[in-house]
């Protein structure tokens, strides 16, 4: 029973934590009390999320290294009619995004304990809302459900923006909502298109990525999806745009990206490091899951405008990066830089890059979502992120300015941390790909090793010379506790990235042949019977 | 001299509404004319009770006789010689559904009667009425049935707009609704008398096999049928109404509108195209696309700018009206059955909305403007998170039934190949995230300005909440399962207009 159903203990488990907690309150208000004390909310909260990450923990010593296919699959109808199923499954590519949410969500509860006073209960609700809709987008193997959980994910996230966030909360809460509802909205039509030509040559209904065990039935990665069909809307190029669009809003891509800097300046910490640490995952791990190897002579064609998008990104996200003036939006923008690389690595279309990707994602996850901490710890006692507020905070906060420091250093990717291994294996991928690209993003490197330090050295070097700087108290043991967290894994991941990568390669490389078999021109170029052999359906 | 086979068991639904519309006016008259009953003082607030129950029970007896005569599944004509009127599986549902609006629609409106102290009993009269007059038209098979229907529904209706005769703009609500209703009723029927004059019958039966498209008669004709339903689904660019209409009347008659006249027009439309018309349906494909377009966009688009809750209501029901259509356009048994289910799921989304519209009220007056919503996350949290789950399932958001409902419609159209439809549907969907969100906006992250809104929420309205909110969330989870599988009965349910 718990074995059999890991994925969706852990998938569940927080949102029935949160709906246990919402009766209770209820119930303790209809018997005359003013519902639960913050306290309880919190803390249950903390110890579900804290339970959730070590049942997955589970998931990360029970996965077959040596298996590149999905692990720990449930498979139950859900609506059979449409060929609509619960199916769940990872593999070394969704393993880690799902530690990464189950690891930061106790991380992020434990570091808002004093931030947000108002609401408390409903905070708490959302946030375990929002890491059940996360969990269930990675963990999904059926389109449809994975729409489903990636549309659940946008209330509690707007929510978290509009209620508990700064002063233009509502306009940041509202551009997020509309950004993201377009462009999912284009990515449905065009999944009904996919189901319908599944529908054509399968004769049955299906939104299963692949034919669950133990079961027949149509399967997307099956379906021969026509590059040149004259039903214009029936092609490859057409539907992954319109993939695409919805994953490129979320990555987010320049120009699609304006909605970033305003969601995390305005969110609480809390929503920012969510947002910045799994949520723009979402995107990338879309294209990876779906866009890719449904679409993959669509992928090929699209492949230099992304590539060209992503470059215009890290150079563009780095210079802005530069002259912000808050610390909060300049880590915002470095984000938009790094999602660059990983679009970078995902289209690089190698090995080298594709684990590269793979691993940056996990590690943009904690060195971003650290540094966002980090901030809201220096917001907290100074109520401003300006960074001319500052200098010399090292003198009144050593420990704040040692773990700021080996933060900074694992985004700019020092060898030895975390972020030197996936940005490493990105260039190398690329490269193979396109040199002229890599030797552009290289100089992203030089930028953001350019803009983090200068931030760095003006808020803690320097003279102390604002008066309100001199009486600032270091972490407490709580914060000390949050940051000693997020430093494992960047250090671990620094020193010794084998764990991952060997659960990650075969799944990348598992990646590649899907998308090379599913290729109608490469089938139609070499009609070799090797590229077809996993799809029978396929024909010149 | 009375033939042998008569059915009168067919006409079971609507009699009963009908029976209670009576005894609800004379239990009226009874009661006013005395003092004390059952050893209570006779009062407004005991009398609207009273009849409310009693409109209840009828109700509750039609939906009751609707779902067995659903579950039996059988199609029974009333007068096989001369036939008008069929019960069947699709009828059966369509009744189900209005009689269900209807009583949750009573349910809404005891307090808030007493409220705008316009407790009056003709009230629940005039409501099963209409009730009537939707059940025949949705059970109709021939467009002289559907015609009295429609007229028995639409002039209850006209009254119930103009209930709180002292304000002006629910006068003018009635005035305006009985001008522009009356003459899409005159419409309508000069549309069937053409389509008589084409083929010699007006009954649906009959009419398919006899129509001829190449005939200018006949395609005038079925135009003007089409006009005619279009002013009552309030489909762009016969909506002009609809606004005014929804702000001045009462609110707890808005919100039977939109629930049971939308599903009883919805639902003859349906039998319309697809009994009368089956085979000649590629011919109104072009119109009901060009209709279902208009209608979502200036449904939506409308919405964006409105102040008033009841209008934006209004612009929001265009737009689902316009959503349906595209159902209608694609055409299928799956197009038509994502219709059914897109009424059962507006029927919960919609009367839960304004249910919290209707608990709002103050003592005298609605709460209407958007405003007024402001802070209620503080004020109401029940009643604020009530607003959201209605409103995200408007939106079609997951897990609720409106996502549901959007995405059957929207597959129906891509299988029917109208992608372009799709597109523009899911386009405008993304519009209205921008004003249904501004409410949540309103409720969770302003302040409360202004008086307080009313405290006490009455049974009736607790029980009418609740239950949306429940049907919202499970058949949003749902929408198919095992004990109510909803799309199962949409799906049985249109295919008795396949045959």
């Amino acid at each position: 029973m718990f074995e059999a159903h890991l994925l969706s203990i852990v998938t569940f488990l927080p949102l029935a934590t949160g709906v246990v907690l919402l009766l209770g309150s209820l119930f303790v208000q209809w018997s005359g009390g003013g519902g639960l004390p913050q306290s309880v909310w919190r803390g249950v909260a903390l110890a579900s999320t804290t339970f959730t990450f070590l049942v997955s923990l589970l998931l990360f010593s029970g996965f077959d290294v040596s298996d590149p296919g999905y692990q720990f699959v449930e498979h139950a109808p859900w609506l059979p009619a449409w060929g609509i199923d619960y199916f769940v499954g990872i593999d070394g590519i969704s393993l880690f995004l799902v530690l990464l949410t189950t690891f930061l969500m106790p991380v992020v509860l434990l570091a808002s304990w004093n931030d947000v006073e108002d609401s408390v209960g409903s905070y708490v609700f959302f946030m375990l809302f929002l890491e059940t809709g996360m969990l269930g987008a990675f963990v999904s193997l059926n389109l449809f459900q994975f729409y489903v959980f990636w549309e659940v994910m946008l209330i509690p996230m707007y929510f978290i923006i509009g209620i508990w966030g700064g002063p233009r909360r509502v306009y940041a809460a509202v551009k997020f909502f509309l950004f993201t509802m377009v462009g999912s909205l284009l990515m449905l039509v065009a999944m009904l298109v996919v189901y319908s030509l599944t529908w054509e040559q399968a004769g049955a209904l299906g939104f299963n990525l692949v034919v669950p065990p133990g079961t027949d039935g149509p399967a997307l990665l099956s379906t021969v999806i026509p590059v040149n069909d004259p039903t214009w809307w029936k092609n490859q190029d057409w539907l992954f745009a319109a993939f695409a669009l919805a994953f490129a809003i979320k990555v987010p891509m320049v120009p699609l990206h304006t909605w970033l800097p305003d969601a995390h300046v305005e969110a609480p910490t809390a929503g920012s490091v969510v947002l910045a640490g799994v949520l723009l995952k979402m995107g990338t791990y879309g294209f990876l899951r779906f866009a890719l190897p449904l679409f993959p002579d669509a992928a090929v064609t699209f492949t230099p405008v992304l590539l060209g998008l992503a470059v215009v990104g890290i150079v563009y996200g780095s210079l802005v990066a530069m002259v912000q003036p808050d610390v909060k939006k300049l880590v915002a923008y470095s984000s938009v830089a790094h999602l660059g690389f990983v679009m970078l690595g995902i289209f690089a279309l190698n090995t080298t890059g594709l684990n590269g990707a793979v691993l940056q994602m996990v590690n943009h996850g904690l060195s971003t979502g650290a540094l966002f901490l980090l901030v809201g710890m220096l917001y907290a006692r100074r109520h401003t992120r300006l960074i001319e507020q500052f200098g010399g905070i090292a003198k009144p906060m050593p420990v704040f300015a040692a773990f700021f420091g080996l933060v900074t250093m694992s985004s700019i990717g020092l060898p030895g941390l975390n972020g030197f291994v996936g940005e490493f294996l990105i260039l190398v991928g690329i490269y193979f790909a396109s040199p002229l690209v890599a030797v552009i993003a290289t100089s992203g490197v030089v930028l953001a090793a350019a803009y983090m330090l200068w931030m760095f050295r003006r808020i803690m070097f320097g003279p102390l010379e604002n008066p309100e700087n001199l009486g600032l108290l270091d972490l407490d043991w709580r914060e000390k506790l949050v940051m000693v967290l997020m430093a494992v894994p960047i250090v671990g991941i620094g020193l010794y990235p084998d764990p991952l990568l060997r659960r990650i390669e075969p799944s990348v490389v598992e990646l590649q042949r899907v998308v090379e078999a599913r290729s109608v021109v490469a089938v139609a170029d070499e009609a070799s019977p090797e590229t077809t052999d996993d799809s029978g359906e396929e024909a010149p | 001299m009375i033939p042998e086979v008569l059915n009168l068991h067919v006409l079971a639904p609507i009699g009963f509404v009908g029976i209670g519309s009576m005894v609800v006016l004379l239990l009226e008259v009874f009661l006013s004319r005395s003092d004390s009953f059952l050893g209570r003082k006779v009062d407004d607030r005991l009398v609207g009770s009273l009849l409310a129950g009693v409109s209840m029970f009828f109700l509750f007896l039609a939906l009751a006789v609707a779902c067995q005569a659903f579950a039996a599944g059988n199609a029974e004509v009333f007068n096989p010689q001369h036939p008008l009127v069929r019960l069947d599986a699709f009828s059966s549902l369509a009744t189900a559904l209005i009689a269900g609006g209807a009583l949750l629609s009573c349910a809404l409106a005891i307090y808030y009667l007493d409220a705008l102290h316009i407790n009056r009993g003709e009230y629940y009269a005039l409501l099963l009425l209409a009730t009537a007059g939707m059940m025949t038209m949705v059970a109709a098979v021939d467009f002289l049935a559907i015609f009295l229907g429609l007229e028995l529904m639409s002039i209850p209706v006209y009254a119930l707009a103009g209930f709180d005769r002292r304000r002006l703009r629910s006068n003018e609500s009635a005035m305006k609704y009985f001008l522009i209703g009356s003459f899409a009723s005159a419409v309508l029927l000069y549309g069937v008398a053409l389509l008589y004059g084409a083929t010699g019958s007006t009954s649906l039966l009959v009419l398919g096999a006899a129509f001829d498209p190449s005939n200018p008669l006949a395609m005038i004709g079925i135009a003007l049928v089409l006009v005619g339903f279009g002013f009552k689904i309030s489909a762009v660019p016969f909506h002009q109404w609809t606004p005014d209409v929804y702000e001045g009347a009462p609110s707890s008659v808005t919100a039977f509108m939109s629930v049971a006249v939308k599903t009883a027009a919805v639902a003859a439309l349906l039998r319309v195209l697809g009994l009368g018309l089956g085979g000649e349906e590629s011919v109104l494909v072009g119109v009901l696309w060009g209709l279902a377009v208009l209608t979502m966009v200036v449904g939506n688009l409308m919405a964006v700018i409105q102040d008033n809750v009841k209008r934006l209501l209004a612009y929001s029901s265009i737009g689902h009206a316009g959503y349906m259509l595209v159902g209608i356009v694609a055409g299928s048994i799956e197009g038509w059955s994502a219709v059914m289910f897109y009424l059962v799921a507006y029927l919960f989304m919609n009367l839960g909305a304004f249910g919290v519209v209707i608990v709002l009220a103050n003592r005298g007056e609605d709460c209407e403007r958007v405003d007024s919503f402001a802070g209620l996350a503080r004020t109401r949290p029940g009643l604020a998170a009530l607003m959201t789950l209605f409103l995200v399932a408007l939106t079609g958001i997951p897990p609720t039934v409106g996502f549901f409902a959007k995405f059957s419609i929207f597959m129906a159209a891509v299988n029917a190949g109208f992608v372009g439809l799709a597109i523009i549907g899911v386009l405008m969907s993304a519009v209205s995230v921008y004003y249904y969100l501004r409410i949540p906006v309103l409720m969770y992250m302003r302040e409360p300005s202004g008086e307080a809104p009313r405290l006490a929420t009455s049974t009736g309205e607790v029980f009418v909440l609740a239950l949306c909110a429940v049907a919202v969330l499970y058949l949003g989870v749902f929408p198919n399962g095992a004990e109510l599988p909803v799309m199962d009965w949409a799906r049985t349910s249109v295919g008795t207009l396949f045959q």
